[in-house]
């Protein structure tokens, strides 16, 4: 049901708590290492793009994908937890 | 269009209102909770993304991380004609090779300094044969000069005329005992190395009995650099006995029957010139010397004692 995950999404946005968790994933995510796998697997593109002009929306379709792989489950399940839990306790105020 | 219209046409309260009837439901919390999780992901993603391609456009990348290391940093170079870095072993030869200016021979440039001492007569060594020679060639018509305007009494010119008597004679001496030494087997080095500078550089140029007489005493391989002969010692260390034994194969077979004569096998030419007695001149130079050895020995030790006559 999209119009409910934009609903919850929209009132996580305002409520200003989505750039929390978005703080917390990146940290998260750096703390762990993802983005230094990250930066090696773009350099790899980069650099088997022999022009050495890649285009960003490129780099975003090559790299997404693989990126989403690489994130360990820990990190997942931490924050699916979190914002699960701060989803379900905004209900009680 | 209907998720348009809800985002943008509703309030706040009804936002909250609409929020909390979904979250009644367990199941759309956590499909809700998915959804934000990838968007989050998304916008993380993105951000590092941005950062990347940013850093990659404007160079910020290489400046940072340093520059991409080569692909082979040291590789080790096998081959036989360069030495493990991969530089070439060969000699620069060609280039460093300079002529000499008084008998335009090629000389190596390390070289070049002691050859041109030796060639212009400048060696302490070279220098002393030179000024002897000069001085035997223009030391005589002057003391004639000196015996013949014998008017005055001066002592000084007396003393004078003397000692350049002495000296004449001395080299006198020098000379004709060259040859005869050249004979018995007892010169010295030096003096042989001197008899074969002063005389011809090749043997072409040499008698037969020259060239015996070289071979005796010294070593005698042609250097293929300089064309020259080398003086030193039978036992040379420079050359081996199979290029000594070539040379003398080669020098002395136009006059083998003589040689053969003389009892001068190649053999026996590169042994010690002592352990050659069948040769008759040098067995009657053997006697002579015998005879000579004890006078010069004698003189040898007068001059020691009293130096001061000589001056």
């Amino acid at each position: 049901m999209t119009v409910n995950n934009t609903i919850a999404h929209q009132r996580l946005i305002l409520s200003g708590d989505r750039e929390r968790f978005k703080e917390l994933l990146r940290r998260r995510l750096i703390e762990c290492g993802w983005r230094d796998q990250v930066r090696m697997l773009c350099r790899d593109i980069v650099k088997e793009n022999e022009s050495g002009n890649i285009t960003f929306d490129s780099l975003v379709t090559k790299v997404t994908p693989r990126a989403r792989a690489l994130v360990p489950d820990s990190v997942k399940k931490e924050l699916l937890q979190k914002i699960k839990t701060h989803l379900l306790t905004q209900k009680d105020q | 269009m209907k998720m348009n219209t809800i985002s943008s046409e509703l309030s706040m309260n009804d936002l909250n209102s609409k929020f909390f009837e979904i979250m009644q439901n367990e199941d759309n919390a956590v499909e809700a909770t998915n959804f934000i999780y990838d968007q989050l992901f998304d916008d993380v993603t993105l951000g590092i993304l941005f950062e990347f391609h940013h850093g990659v456009k404007t160079g910020l990348t290489d400046l940072i991380e340093g520059e991409k290391e080569e692909e082979e940093p040291y590789k080790i170079v096998n081959t036989s004609e360069c030495d493990v870095f991969g530089f070439s072993m060969m000699k620069k030869t060609p280039d460093s090779n300079c002529s000499c200016p008084n008998c335009e021979r090629p000389v190596s440039a390390t070289r070049f300094a002691p050859h041109l001492e030796k060639c212009m007569g400048m060696g302490r060594n070279s220098s002393r044969i030179a000024s002897r020679r000069i001085a035997s060639n223009s030391r005589e018509p002057t003391s004639y000069a000196g015996l013949l305007s014998d008017d005055d009494d001066d002592a000084d010119w007396a003393g004078g005329s003397m000692q350049n008597e002495r000296r004449k004679r001395r080299i006198k001496n020098n000379n004709n005992r060259k040859p005869n030494k050249m004979h018995n087997g007892n010169s010295r080095n030096g003096h042989l190395n001197n008899d074969a500078n002063d005389g011809s550089t090749t043997y072409e140029t040499m008698t037969a009995n020259e060239k015996k007489n070289l071979l005796l005493h010294s070593c005698g391989v042609v250097s293929e650099h300089t064309k020259k002969f080398c003086t030193r010692s039978t036992r040379c260390p420079q050359h081996t006995e199979e290029q000594r034994r070539a040379v003398r194969i080669s020098v002395l077979e136009p006059s083998t029957p003589e040689s053969q004569m003389m009892g001068l096998t190649p053999d026996e030419a590169s042994s010690p010139p002592d352990s050659s007695p069948s040769s008759s001149c040098s067995s009657s130079s053997r006697k002579r010397d015998r005879h000579r050895a004890p006078p010069k020995m004698k003189n040898k030790r007068e001059r020691n004692i009293s130096p001061s006559q000589r001056e």
